[in-house]
Order: C-alpha cells, then structure tokens, then sequence
C-alpha cells in the first residue's frame, strides 16, 4: 500500500484512534514543557562562540558586580536646579533606605568629608605598594625638616590668601597621602572626569549596586516591580515643576526584554495567525481546515519546542521568535495540500480518494520543501551563536513536523460530507494568468525580468550601498524605558564612548600586580604617541606582596616616634590645631603597627569601609574573585569598525601578559567579518547545496537556469528594496537571506515538479500557483507580523524575510512561470 | 569665671536689649525695594575700590589671621584683591579664572572657576559681599535699618550655598556699599571683614587681568 493511501485510510477510518496518537503527543510535550522550561534572556548569548572578545563580555556580565549596578537620574526643568541640588540628597537617603539596595553613589566622593576619610583609610597599604624609588622618596618628607619646612610653608600661604593648604591639609597633612595616592589617581584620571550632575545641573545620576541574588530575568522582574513602586514615590517632597525619575542597568533592561519576549509571543503569534487566517479564508472559503491548519501548526510548534527543551534544556529568548516563523513557513504546506484536496473534491473524487490524490500529488514537493527550508535554517548552527543555532534547529523540527502533519492532522478537521466549493474566483483569476502567460509569455517576461534586473543591479551594485549596522543600539528593544533613560542620560551628560575592555585573570596577587604593572607603561606610551585618548587600570590597587615587603624593611628604618614629636613640635611653632591634625597622628599610629614583622601586609579591602563610595570605582575593576581584573582603554573615536578592533588587537596587548579585549562596542566591530562571512560564505554553501538539490530534482538544465536566475532576481530585488527603504543590515538581520533562499527554492520546486510532470495546465499548474500565492502572502504576512516584535533582532529579521519572500514569490509568479512556459512550450487544454 | 547669671537683671537687660533700640527691622518689601535700589546703583557705577581688614579665625589655626589691603571690584564678578604684609599676595580674578600671585615665594595659584570647586566658595563671598546681585535666589534675608547703614542677615536658601556658608552678614553704608561682612563656614571658619575708603570711580580693565611674570612658578591646585 502507498503511504498516501495509508493516509487517507486512517484518515478517513480511523479518526477516533488518530485523535488518541494527536492528544498523546499533545501531553507528552506538554508535560515537557511544564517540567522543564527555562528561558535564557540575555542577549549575549545570540552573540556567537569561539570569539575572545564574547567570551570577555559573559566573563565581565558573569563576574563582575557593575551587573548588579543601576543607574538613577532625576532630570528638572531648567528653573529647577538649585531645587534639584536641594532634593538630591534626600532622594539618595531614601534610595539608601530601600531593602533592595546595597550602595548609592550621589557624587564624587572625593567632594564628601566621608570619601576623603574613606581614602586617606586605604593610604597605609597604598603607599607601602610604591614601586621602592617612590617609596623612598616619600619617605623622606617624614624628615623633620621638610616637616618643619612644609608646614611653615603651608601657614605662609595661609596667611596670604591662598585656599589650597586648607585643602591640602585637610586631606592630606603629613604630606605622604598624596605621593600613595598618586599611581591610584593617576590610574583613574578618566573615571573621575565622569560627573554626576549634568553641565546645565538638570540632572542628577545616582548610582546604586543592588542586592539581587542573581540577574535571571524572573529576579530582575521582581527587582523592577520595586524599583517601579519607589520611583513612583521618589518625588515626595519635591516642591519644583514635574521631576522626571529615570532608570537604566542591566536589571533594568532584562526585565523588560523578558516581559517583552511575552508581549512578542502574543503579537506576533496573534497577529501572523490572524493574517494567514485571513489569506487562507479568502483563498479557500472554510473555516474548519483552517482551524485544522492552526492547531497542526501549534501541535508542531509545541513538539519542536519540547524537543528543543531536550536538546538544549535552556531556550534562547531569540528561539521563542521561531513560532512566528514556523507558522509563516508551514502555512504554506497546508495551503498548497488542501489546495490540492479542493481540487480533487471539485474533480469528482470522494473524500478518501481525494486525500490519497493529495498527498500523492504534493508529498514529495512537501517533501523537497520542508528539507530545503530546514537545511537552510540548520545552517544556522554555523553561525556559532547558541540563540540562532537554537532557531535553526527548532525550526528545522518544527518544520518537518508541520510538514508531516498537514498531510496527516489537517484532515482530522475536514468534515467528509462537505461538498466542494462551487465558484472559486481566485481559482478563475490564477487560472486566466496561467493561460495567459503560457500562451504569451515575452511581454510578461520582458516586463518583470526588466523590473527584477533593475532591482537585482541597484541590489548587487556597491552604490548606494547596504549600510551595515554594529553599534549595540541595533540590539536594544524597541519603546524601552531603560534605553529611553540611558539614552537621555547620555544626552545629558559629557560625551564619552566606551572604552575597550581589557580582562586580565592572573594566578596570584603578584602576577596581577605585574602584569598591570607592564599593562600600564605599555598603555602610557600608546597614549603618549596618541594611539589611545586614555585609559583606567586597577595597577595601583594590585598589592605586590614582594614591593610592600620590601617597603616595610624600609619603613622599619624609620624613626616614627621622632616623627611623631618633629610633627607636634612644628604644629606648636606654626600655631596650627593638634586636633585638626588627629589624622596624621592615626597615620603615624597604623605605620607604626605595619612595621611589626609579625603583621600580616596590609590589605586595602580591609581597610575600605562597605559602604565607601570607592567601591563603584573599586567594582570595575575587580571581580568577586579578585585575581580577575579589568581595565578600561579609551579609544580616540568610537570603535565601530573591524579595523580599528583590529589594530586595538595589535596595539594593547602586552607580550607574555593573557589579556582578553572586550566591551560591546569592541565585540560588535570584532564580529562584523563573522557578519560578512555569515552573508557570504555561509549563504554561498547553502546556495551550492541548493543549485545541486534543484540539479538531481530538475535534471533540466533549462528550468534549473531558469529557477537560479529567479532567485538571483528575488535576493537582488531584496537587497535592493533595503537600500532603497534606507533598511540597514545588522549582526541579526543577515540571515535573513539564507531563509529567503530556502523559501525560494520551495516556491520553484512546486512550480517546476508540476510543470514538468503534468499534461493538464488548468488542473495542475493553475492548481498548484494559486497556493504558492497564498502561501507566499501567508509567509509574508508571518514574517511580517515580526515587525510587530519588540526585539529588534526579531523584528529586523521578519521585516527582511517579508521583503525577500515577497520578491522571491513575484520572481516564481511573474518571471519562472512564463520563462518556463517559453523554454519548455506546453499546450493549454483549451487550444 | 564670671558667670552670665551672675549679672543684675536690669543690666543684662539693658545689654541685650540696646542694639535692638538703635535698630529698625525692615519687612519683606523694604528688603525687596533695598535690593532694587542696590541693583539700580550697581547698574550706574559697577566699580568698586575700597580699603579692607580681615580677620579670619580657621580651625586649621589656634589663633585668628589678620590681614590688610586693597580691593578692586567691578560688577558682576570681576576682583583684584592686594593682601599687604609679611604674607603679601594678589588675587585676581576676571570671572572665569582665578589668580592666586604669592611674591615672597614668586609663585602663582590658578584656578578655574564655575566648576564647583571649593574655590568658588571664596568667589562667592566675595561677589555675595560686593555684588548682591540676584541674592535673593540664594538667600533668605532678612535686614535692619541702623542709622544711615543697613544690616542684612543671609541664610543660604540652596544646597550649593549650605556648602559654603552657615550664615552671611552684611553692613552696607548709605552708598550702599559693604562696610562689614561677617561669614561663618560649615567647618566653623569664621571671617569678618571691615571695607573703609569705599569709592565708586572707574577701574582700568586691565586692573582684573593677571599674566605671570616670567620666573613664576604656577601651579594647579585643583588639577582643572
């Protein structure tokens, strides 16, 4: 018995047993989906592997506390501001009141009282960590005539007006704070030209390090709702014109891109099945088999998805787009099988009959199409970006299975005692095409192969050329408040890209300290030749056990006690304040204990205070393991190109030191030639594949030209409808030609199989062309509906798909259909 | 120690009470016309050269330093202020930057200003003291009339002004010009200044621009 009439007879006869194998898999998956789900939202997994500057981002989004760091800002009007700087402080009390968080930084701490006490605490440790020759140097102001002489010096400029001893004792009145501290503000000379309130003072940023467990999308959801519910309420007390209260962070943004993954399932997925309901309706005037149609694209969508749990136990938030897809792809299979069971109906044949004549007829196309489109999201693996190759093969199940069920399921939902449709007005029309373009085919082939080559020259032509986007706004959802407020926080405030960063993961505390050591000279001739604007490294707070050693020999040298007099004695001569210098006192105090050979070397992160508005610079630099460091290299312009990543890749590293550069901005230029050869090698491979497939099913040199040209045509045409709607490439949006060549080929593979094979046009070929128009405008409208996305790579990738599948279906329509009809003359029934 | 309780009744009402006899409280609207009428004689002689004492007692120091000299003003915010003495200095300022000229030690301090850098703070008094303009933004006042002289007490209204200033006293003369200003910092540093020998004629512009002189050693202080 044929596989087609084994069909049609459990179709038709044993209905009951069906329902039971459909309600069972239905649960089985069901059950899976229950048991296992677990989505993955975080967009640097759509990146791909392999790449260094990738791996450095998850390490720096893994490892890092900044993850865990929002971004406030009140922003008021222009009248506002000295109200503003009234209020900030009391927004920050109150930020610093919530249970959720764990740290605020309302401004530079070096303007506070507490932020310089806070770094004079950590000046012990800094200072013995001085390279020897600075150390020694330092240690000769504590001689007592450069005591004396400095303090005299100090009370002179006092007395003549000057402002600056004021400040300079009272942060630093020993006078060796500052030599410690110089290697530190050295090193951050670009993190601190980074103010907190905006040049015009309408807006003021606070940072906050929360205290959520983890960044999972769900915890981040719940940490919003809080977040939410105090901002409602953060402007109680504000007197002024309205106050804005802006949010951003990593936090921020994950919990709006994984509601948004909800609200992208329901739009798309609502919107593409409307759409294709419609188009079917029209196409067929029945409402059961497309209900038929709907549930067998929804049991194949929850199948792939369950295995796709399987296989991969973790989905890719990208991967849930493929429900959209699959629907717009395996609507085309039902279309084309019911299509052809209508046909049967009207030509006489019972329902069995026509089932078995259906699937007969079109399983073999259905066959050919599903294994073209799912090589061609297979491919996907290649890229090396888990979301993708998760797309790729959700979509390569989904599809083979929706392929299976709509000549199987489909039919449990058409009633056998329905008569035929009677008038079929779409039918007459695709059939006064079909004949006219087989009996005249040149005008139509001049006409839209002249359209086409148009199209397809501006398309492949270098000019106007296809802009290709890699700046990390690309990737942002759409109408995100989180990227509306980094945004207006950006406008705001003075202008600085990102740095490159640069993660350096050392075995022990003195290999850091070296390789920062080297990192930074090296990094200091880059700027001084003026390959680099800056840079920012935690050099001077990686403590080399063997320099403090050696300083505390040094220090043991020191008479402190006498110090200590030689200082109480020129304070008394100059008529300065024992009490307004109790802290030179306490330095001299905690030398005096570090010099005990038997203390252990100091270290700074016992010294700093938890809640010291230090730790966000501290933060940047340091992991939670503190052997994994980073520091920040600031290009001369914004980094958007391969090459200029390129020659940081050449420049930065130092011999012998393991550094990983990264930072979004670097990432994205490093991945632009893996976006390139994503569109040209691997689209090339799947092309070949398909050029040979269409060759072994064709063996028709003629009609194998024929469908290469259209699809040459439908990709240029593509392309060039992008340039001229201004549609730019980006690292997601590429693959898009890969799917339109896949869809391509199915479209040419309906076409030419019946071609080939029939005697009768009318039957066969106006049968077959009326459901690749309605299976195009059903992929179209699938495709299309992710536009409606909120996920820009979704929805970048649906708009570019729509406008591939619409050219590649008017290239079949109106240019292989009469091309073939010229190269291959069939005569019309009715001549 | 003489104890204040110890004092008769009468007496210590008559102390207290004397300065209240000889001083006229002005109301809100007084302040606001006196404010206009400082306005309308800054707008018609912006230029103002005076003679000045200083005595500032810091908690950095036991004692309190007193220092004398020259000052040169012309609305809004330019100054040249001439510190004579042991500890001779000039300071000059033409509203963006600040000079800081020390010849005992032929060096020079230069500051940039509107950075909200603690420097600001002096400028502030400074200008607050002989400029008075828009005032009335930063500070709440209140005033008395004294004979021919007004006493206006300024409390800072905004956030920037609490950091610089926990109170501001101003005398103004019948011209209306500053006689006195007694400012108390939040550190507790405490400055009163005496102007004498005010006049309003003009002041060459050169007066407010500083150029070091070759030799000089020039630092920054605040690094910007």
């Amino acid at each position: 018995m044929r596989m087609s009439d084994l069909i049609a007879r459990v179709m038709a006869q044993r209905r009951v047993l069906a329902w039971f194998g459909v309600a069972a898999l239905a649960a089985a998956c069901f059950g899976i989906l229950i048991t296992r789900i677990e989505l993955d939202s975080d967009v640097i997994n759509m990146l791909p592997k392999g790449f260094e500057s990738v791996e450095g981002l998850k390490i720096y989004d893994r490892d890092f506390e900044q993850t865990r760091e929002l971004t406030f800002a009140l922003r008021c009007q222009p009248q506002d501001v000295d109200k503003l700087e009234e209020f900030a402080p009391t927004f920050a009390e109150n930020l610093r009141k919530q249970s959720w968080c764990e740290r605020v930084l309302a401004g530079s701490p070096m303007e506070t009282p507490d932020g310089i006490r806070d770094l004079q605490s950590i000046a012990v440790p800094l200072l013995l960590n001085l390279e020897p020759a600075a150390f020694e140097q330092t240690m000769a102001i504590l001689q007592p005539e450069r005591i004396q002489e400095r303090l005299h010096r100090l009370h002179q400029e006092i007395e003549a007006g000057s402002p600056r001893p004021e400040f300079e004792l009272g942060f630093d009145p020993l006078g060796i704070i500052a030599p410690a501290l110089k290697p530190f503000a050295e090193a951050n000379a670009i993190e601190q030209e980074q103010p907190l309130t905006s040049p015009d003072r309408t807006m003021h940023v606070f940072l906050v390090v929360t205290n959520q467990p983890s960044l999972s999308a769900f915890e981040c959801q719940r940490l919003m709702r809080q977040v939410n519910a105090f901002r409602a309420r953060a402007g109680d007390g504000w007197e002024g014109r309205p106050l804005e209260v802006l949010v951003t962070g990593r936090s921020a943004y994950v919990a709006e891109i994984s509601l948004s993954m909800r609200y992208d399932i329901v739009a798309t997925l609502g919107s593409s099945v409307l759409l294709v309901g419609i188009i079917f309706f029209i196409g067929f005037r029945r409402w059961l088999p497309l209900l038929g149609m709907g549930f067998s694209l929804l049991l194949s969508c929850l199948v792939a998805l369950a295995a796709g749990l399987l296989v991969f136990g973790r989905l890719s938030m990208l991967a849930v787009g493929f429900c959209a897809i699959l629907v717009g792809l395996g609507v085309d299979f039902a279309i084309l099988i019911f299509g052809r069971y209508q046909q049967a109906r009207i030509d006489g044949e019972e329902y069995q009959p026509a089932i078995a004549t259906s699937v007969a007829r079109l399983g073999r196309a259905v066959f050919f199409g599903a294994l073209t489109t799912a090589v061609g999201f297979l491919a996907l693996i290649l890229s090396g970006s888990m979301g993708f190759s998760q797309l790729g093969v959700l979509i390569a199940i989904g599809i083979f299975f929706a392929g299976l069920f709509m000549c199987t399921i489909l039919f449990l939902f058409v009633r056998p005692g329905q008569a035929p449709q009677r008038h079929d007005w779409v039918f007459e029309i695709v059939k006064k095409y079909v004949r006219w373009s087989v009996q005249r085919p040149a005008p139509i082939i001049i006409v839209a192969g002249g359209i086409l080559l148009l199209l397809s020259v501006i398309g492949f032509s270098p000019v106007p050329p296809l802009r290709f986007e890699a700046s990390v706004r690309s990737l942002e959802p759409k109408n995100s408040r989180a990227a509306e407020a980094l945004q207006a926080i950006m406008a705001k405030m003075p202008t600085r890209w990102e740095p490159v960063l640069a993660i350096v993961h050392a075995r022990d505390a003195q290999e850091l300290h070296d390789d920062w050591q080297r990192i930074t000279a090296h990094w200091t001739e880059l700027q001084q030749t003026g390959k680099i604007k800056g840079f920012s490294t935690p050099a001077a707070l990686c403590l080399s056990p063997v320099w403090v050693e050696k300083n505390r020999e040094r220090l043991r040298t020191v008479n402190l006690p006498a110090v200590r007099q030689t200082l109480e004695e020129a304070l008394r001569v100059e008529g300065f304040s024992t009490d307004s210098f109790a802290s030179a006192f306490r330095l001299l105090d905690d030398l005096r204990t570090v010099v005990d050979p038997k203390a252990p070397q100091p270290d700074w992160r016992k010294h700093l205070p938890k809640g010291a508005g230090w730790w966000f610079l501290v933060d940047r630099y340091f992991a939670k393991n503190p052997l994994l460091t980073t520091g920040f290299a600031t290009t001369n312009e914004p980094v958007a190109n391969h090459a200029q990543s390129k020659e940081l890749s050449r420049e930065l590293p130092v011999p012998g030191v393991p550094m990983i550069l990264s930072g979004w901005s670097y990432t994205l230029a490093d991945l632009q030639p893996w976006s390139q050869r994503q569109l040209l090698i691997i689209s090339a491979l799947m092309a070949l594949f398909d050029v040979g497939l269409l060759a072994i099913l064709y063996r028709d040199f003629r009609l194998w030209l024929i469908q290469i040209v259209t699809l040459a045509f439908g990709i240029g045409a593509m392309i060039a409808t992008m340039k001229l709607l201004n549609l730019h490439l980006n690292l997601l949006n590429v693959l898009s030609f890969r799917l339109v060549l896949a869809i391509g080929v199915d479209y040419g593979i309906y076409v030419v199989l019946v071609w080939q094979k029939t005697r009768e046009l009318e039957h066969d070929v106006a049968g077959v062309i009326k459901p690749v128009i309605l299976a195009g405008l059903t992929a179209v409208s699938g495709f299309g509906s992710l536009g409606w996305a909120r996920n820009p790579s979704l929805s970048g990738l649906g708009i570019a798909c729509a406008i591939g599948i619409f050219w590649s279906l008017l290239a079949t329509i109106f240019f292989a259909l009469p091309a073939m009809a010229a190269a291959k003359p069939k005569v019309w029934s009715g001549q | 120690m003489f104890a204040i309780s110890k004092l008769s009744p009468l007496l210590l009402s008559l102390v207290l009470l004397t300065p209240i006899v000889r001083a006229q409280s002005l109301s809100e609207a007084e302040v606001k016309n006196l404010l206009v009428r400082i306005a309308e004689r800054r707008a018609s002689s912006p230029d103002v050269r005076a003679d000045f004492q200083e005595q500032k007692t810091m908690h950095l120091l036991n004692k309190p330093i007193v220092s004398s000299g020259k000052i040169w003003f012309h609305a809004p915010n330019k100054f040249r202020r001439e510190i004579t003495g042991n500890s001779p200095s000039v300071t000059v300022s033409n509203g963006r930057d600040l000079w800081i000229y020390y010849p005992n030690f032929k060096s020079a301090e230069h500051y940039s200003l509107g950075k909200r850098s603690p420097v600001d703070a002096a400028i502030a008094a400074i200008n607050t003291a002989l400029n008075l303009e828009n005032v009335e933004n930063t500070f709440q006042i209140s005033g008395a009339k004294i004979d021919n002289a007004y006493d206006l007490q300024l409390l800072p209204r905004s956030a920037s002004m609490k950091r610089m200033f926990q109170k501001f006293d101003l005398r103004l003369n019948n011209d209306l010009v500053a006689e006195r200003t007694e400012m108390t910092q939040p550190n507790g540093d405490h400055i009163v200044t005496t102007y004498s020998n005010q006049t309003r004629a003009a002041i060459p512009a050169l007066t407010f621009e500083f150029t070091p002189a070759g030799g000089t050693e020039v630092t920054n202080p605040l690094g910007r």
